[in-house]
């Protein structure tokens, strides 16, 4: 055997590993980095008012990946953060952004009025939803949502313990994945781009 | 370099070849023997670990009872699938698993990590989920590799004192006394 037979015999290998390697990767189911619910299920309905005096309905925004986030404006730490969050993910996601709704749902109606909240999230985009209503309009919806709430008292008024999840709908409409606080903004946003990749 | 410097290499060498198979040979021994007297629950690969939440939990919870079936704390590896299964008709959570009724939920536990989560499904609203770096065979191989050069080094240098590469020459025999 000539040299020149090695290197093509070595050539054919590398290809070979190479072609390997790839097709397991392309092969490779794409493991989500939050919570899977499985079987995936239609997610509750959220009709909300909003600003203009129309009303937001979750079961309107199907064709769109919708991450909601229960929370209140005068959060210190974790609702702030995951909108900043959001922003991140926004920004991240260019010209596909229109494709996902960012909505904040209130868990202290009390003080959140509808025009607080879209006060508030328009601090980190415009583009963001903020929603409120009343106590009997959103006690379903926590219900629903699973979403823990408190006012605890203190030297001057209340701030409110409450639950942190995120939860992403997907463009059917059902809810597909929730994070708990803390998860990488990254980890998110490769999830909800490979969510955009399905059909709805 | 002379013929004398050239056989002390040589016997080096080959000495400190020798000595690096016993060394591999020793410490491959006493690692395995090691990790077989203390090998724990979380020595093995990665695996699905399911959770059964049972139809009238949140009822028993509420109650004040406990539910015997599922474990108060429980011990994963890097890359364990926790899939909790909820068959009760309300929604549970754990930490920050949120799981509909009648459906699962699944995380993957990517990072080695300890936590008391707020659970909605044990009678302490709480659950330990330890998440454990597994004892692998690549993780045994390393230490392997780690640890028998050093030895086959340490081993070489103290044969040198023991029994040097340029051997004595050996002592002449005394004349015999000449009558």
């Amino acid at each position: 055997m000539k040299p020149v037979h090695y290197i093509f015999a070595g050539l054919a290998v590398l290809v070979i590993l190479v072609a390997g390697v790839g097709a397991a990767v392309l092969l490779t189911p794409y493991q989500f980095h939050g919570s899977e619910i499985a079987p995936a299920r239609t997610a509750p309905e959220i009709v909300l008012p909003t600003v203009g005096g129309e009303s937001f309905r979750l079961s309107e925004q199907q064709g769109k990946l919708v991450l909601i986030f229960f929370g209140y404006t005068r959060c210190p730490d974790v609702c702030p953060l995951t909108l900043s969050e959001f922003k991140q993910v926004k920004e991240a996601l260019g010209e596909r952004a229109d494709q996902v709704e960012f909505v904040f749902i209130t868990v202290d109606p009390e003080r959140d009025t509808p025009e607080l909240m879209a006060e508030h999230v328009a601090r980190f985009d415009p583009e963001f939803v903020g929603l409120s209503g009343s106590a009997a309009e959103l006690d379903p919806v926590w219900r629903a949502y699973g979403v823990y709430h408190e006012a605890v008292p203190m030297s001057a008024g209340y701030s409110m313990d409450h639950s942190a999840f995120t939860y992403l709908i997907d463009k059917a409409g059902n809810l597909r994945l929730t994070y708990g606080f803390g998860t990488p903004v990254e980890d998110l946003l490769a999830d909800v781009r490979e969510l955009l990749k399905e059909e709805p | 370099m002379n013929r004398h410097t050239r056989l002390l290499f040589k016997r080096g060498l080959v000495r400190l070849l020798i000595l690096t198979a016993i060394s591999f040979a020793l410490v491959l021994a006493f690692s395995e023997v090691s990790f077989i007297l203390q090998k724990e629950e979380s020595d093995r690969a990665p695996q699905v670990v399911e959770i059964f939440i049972p139809e009238g939990t949140a009822q028993l919870i509420a109650a004040g009872n406990r539910i015997t079936s599922i474990p108060e704390e429980m011990t994963f590896v890097v890359g364990d699938v926790l899939v909790i299964h909820n068959n009760d008709s309300v929604q549970h959570q754990l930490g920050p698993l949120f799981i509909p009724a009648y459906s699962s939920a699944s995380l993957a536990m990517n990072t080695a990590d300890a936590n008391a989560y707020t659970c909605s499904f044990q009678q302490t609203q709480y659950m330990g989920l330890e998440v454990r770096t597994p004892t692998t065979n690549w993780t045994r191989l390393q230490g392997l590799l780690l640890a028998a050069p050093a030895t086959a080094i340490f081993l070489f240098v103290y044969s040198l004192v023991v029994v040097p590469l340029e051997k004595k020459p050996k002592a002449e025999k005394p004349a015999e006394a000449v009558e």
